[in-house]
């Protein structure tokens, strides 16, 4: 169960690997047959496979926090429990990614330090506002619905402990997800002023899960060696394309409106309008849409998003509050052993 | 008895509000942690053990519910706040100090497990029932925070420090989990709520020093007064409006609809 | 938002100024659902002591579905065989210690009637074949 001792953690695509050991791994990948940690791999496919794994962890911990201002304020003591629960799994999600991410080499205490320092990424969707508690309904159902499709097609990747954490991970997913269906079904069987507050936070939502499935396909992606190898399994379009068919017809009918929005720098919609390109292409039974603002993507990737101060700064308070803690109950101890 | 004596009803009603209120609001405050907590397993166990709080309430809010002709829900959210009876120890904010929110279980989960342990040998049966099987959970909870109160107490000098101070603070303040509910005798003298030898106070004490003992850490407690008035009479810090006015905030938006 | 989260003292941003604390070590962790099953491995947790690894495992692997019993065992107590090195099953003819390996249901018909050799395989360990 050892781990090479040093992994240069770099992706370098000029390495040459030995095509002895190459050649067997790249038949086992087309084969269908699962990496091992103790299997040999290409460097850059444990590196891609760490990365990958490393920021899927980074956003389970970061997406905790969302929904986690509002376990102080669910309405009801079956939604008190069940956010509470849904916010402990996302949590434990971290805490098994991070895991196998530790298994390819990097130290757990690493990857938080550097998700604080902002060396790390997570996902963008969660640098956005959840002003209210339709907001919590909206990331149940449309967030955890976005990473319900994405995580399937990533169970169905190459790397052995990944993929059976991914499984692990969707079990729970699926409650996450009839959680957000119910209470978006309560909402919009509410009163005037539910289904206002569920609207104006599916507004929100809309456009930051469009872009959930990362930016638009450029062609070199399928032939990319990740593609290959299996670490990534289906393209950012295929995903967003089967997100829309499925949610837009589902919006609709339960009486929301998809609208096209302008928001100001705090994620709050300043203007709407109506998607006028949602429709179902009866050719193809696909769905258009209006892509979202792509420039606003990338302002948030690059950190200047609503929220992505705030998120970082909160769990950075989370790890320096904690360190006296993990000092005296993992590091060494400077008192006299207990009798 | 399965059938409640009439004069016995408001005593039972009020201990059983004051347990689960107790739960209820411990639970409220500790699950805000979920996501901070120092160390992410002790994050998911704490989770968990909150998750339990409230889990515990909603099942003791449903006997008094019964009893009065409510709902737990109700009973949970729609009360004024001198309606509620739980103790200032549960109401403080720990403000994300971890020796506070350790030392705080460390109090009420050591006396609930003494509480619904009384609650299980209750001659009122369905109490007896419920407490019977909420006991031997809150026995995990003990056995979770005496182990994270000795880690920390013979962690390093700071963690020892930092534990000693947090026990020193809340002491004063633990010892109101024991003011007792208005007719506790009665319920005592029947057996609905029956004694044990030796009492609450001394049970409790020395429960709580043996753990802090073998943790390296000092405890000192005094004996409630008997005059002393607080959380069981509705009396509640300034701490408490607001803590409701939160959870309550969403709730209020539309109280007759459902969420 | 939560209210004490709102108004939490953020911390600076840049580096941090703490040295880096290192991670404590994996325990397995196996789980059975219930009793009279077999234990599945259900994950890891990384702890200082088998007996915070058991309270950790407990409140996380024992909480997604219902459990009866749990395992933890340190990693490094652990050896494994080698999967490119190490060769478990045979790769010769094995079917000569499994039941599959036996076809006798034509065999038995020679001899008796269908339903003589219906009534008669009744007993079997169909499972196992
Ligand atoms: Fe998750
Ligand atoms: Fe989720």
């Amino acid at each position: 169960m050892s781990v090479s001792a040093s992994v240069d953690l770099k992706l370098d695509w000029d390495i040459q690997e030995d095509p002895v050991k190459l050649v067997p791994f790249e038949e086992r990948i087309t084969k269908g047959e699962l990496v091992e940690p103790d299997d040999w791999m290409p460097h850059n496919y444990r590196v891609g496979m760490l990365r990958m794994a490393e920021h899927h962890a980074n956003s389970e911990i970061v997406g905790a926090l969302p929904e986690g201002e509002w376990i102080t304020r669910a309405p009801t003591l079956r939604r008190k429990l069940a956010l509470i629960a849904k916010v402990q799994d996302e949590v434990g999600h971290g805490q098994m990614l991070y895991r196998v991410s530790q298994d390819l080499g990097k130290p757990r205490d690493q990857m938080l330090r550097d998700l604080i320092t902002g060396k790390t990424k997570y996902h963008n969707v969660f640098n956005y506002p959840a002003p209210t508690w339709a907001d919590v309904v909206m990331i149940q159902w449309l967030v955890d619905g976005a990473a319900i499709m994405n995580q399937a097609t990533l169970a169905d990747g190459s790397y052995g402990p990944y993929v059976r954490t991914m499984k692990r991970i969707n079990m729970e997913e699926a409650f996450h997800f009839k959680s957000g269906e119910d209470m978006v079904l309560t909402m919009m069987s509410g009163t005037p002023k539910q289904k206002q507050m569920a609207q104006e936070a599916f507004d929100r939502w809309w456009a930051p899960c469009l872009m959930f499935f990362g930016p638009l396909d450029k062609e070199s992606v399928k032939t990319s060696p990740f593609m290959r190898w299996r670490i990534k399994t289906a393209t950012n379009d295929d995903l967003r394309q089967r997100f829309v068919d499925r949610f837009a017809p589902a919006a609709l009918d339960l009486g929301l409106k998809i609208h096209i929005t302008v928001k100001d720098q705090d994620g709050m919609v300043t203007e709407k309008r109506e998607d006028t390109e949602i429709r179902r292409n009866e050719k193809t039974g696909y769905w258009h849409f209006s892509q979202p603002d792509w420039n606003e993507f990338h302002r948030v990737v690059k950190g200047n998003g609503p929220l992505n101060k705030k998120r970082v700064a909160l769990r950075r308070f989370s790890y320096e509050q904690g360190q006296w803690v993990r000092r005296a109950i993992v590091g060494g101890s400077d008192l006299p052993p207990l009798c | 008895m399965d059938k409640l004596p009439n004069e016995l009803k408001q005593p039972l009603v009020e201990l059983l509000l004051s347990v689960a209120d107790d739960k209820f609001i411990l639970g409220h405050r500790n699950a805000d942690w979920t996501g901070l907590a120092p160390i992410l397993e002790e994050d998911i166990a704490f989770s968990s053990l909150s998750q339990d709080e409230i889990s515990h309430a909603i099942a003791i809010y449903q006997i008094a519910a019964g009893l009065v002709g409510s709902t737990a829900d109700k009973l949970a959210y729609a009360r004024k706040p001198d309606e509620y009876l739980c103790a200032e120890l549960v109401e403080l904010s720990d403000e994300f100090n971890w020796a506070i929110a350790v030392c705080r279980n460390f109090f009420c989960d050591h006396h609930d497990y003494l509480r619904l342990g009384r609650l299980a040998h209750s001659s009122y049966v369905p109490l007896a029932q419920l407490a019977g099987r909420l006991v031997a959970e809150e026995q995990i909870h003990v056995q979770h925070v005496d182990m994270l109160l000795k880690r920390l107490g013979h962690g390093d000098t700071e963690s020892r420090e930092r534990m000693q101070s947090a026990l020193d603070r809340l002491a004063p303040l633990a010892t109101g989990l024991l003011e007792p509910t208005q007719g506790i005798e009665l319920l005592e003298a029947k057996g609905v709520y029956p004694r044990i030898e030796p009492a609450m106070f001394e049970r409790w004490t020395e429960d709580l020093r043996h753990v802090a003992e073998a943790s390296e850490l000092k405890l000192q407690l005094q004996a409630p007064r008997a005059e002393a008035i607080g959380g069981r009479r509705g009396r509640h810090s300034d701490a408490f409006a607001s803590l409701l006015d939160e959870l309550t905030e969403v709730y209020r938006l539309e109280p007759e609809a459902a969420w | 938002m939560s209210r004490l989260r709102d108004h939490l003292p953020l911390p600076a941003e840049g580096a941090l100024i703490s040295p880096p604390e290192g991670d404590a070590t994996p325990f397995e962790v196996f789980i059975q659902l219930l009793r009279g099953k077999p234990h599945v491995h259900a994950g890891t947790v990384d702890a200082v002591d088998s007996e915070m690894a058991l309270q950790f495992a407990r409140e996380h692997y024992g909480q997604d579905q219902a459990c009866v019993h749990i395992w933890v065992v340190p990693r490094s107590a652990m050896l494994g065989t080698d999967y490119e090195h190490d060769v478990i099953w045979r790769s010769t003819d094995r079917s000569y210690k499994l039941a599959r390996g036996y076809q006798v249901h034509n065999r038995w018909r020679q001899f008796r009637s269908k339903e003589d050799v219906k009534e008669y395989e009744k007993e079997d360990l169909k499972e196992h074949y």
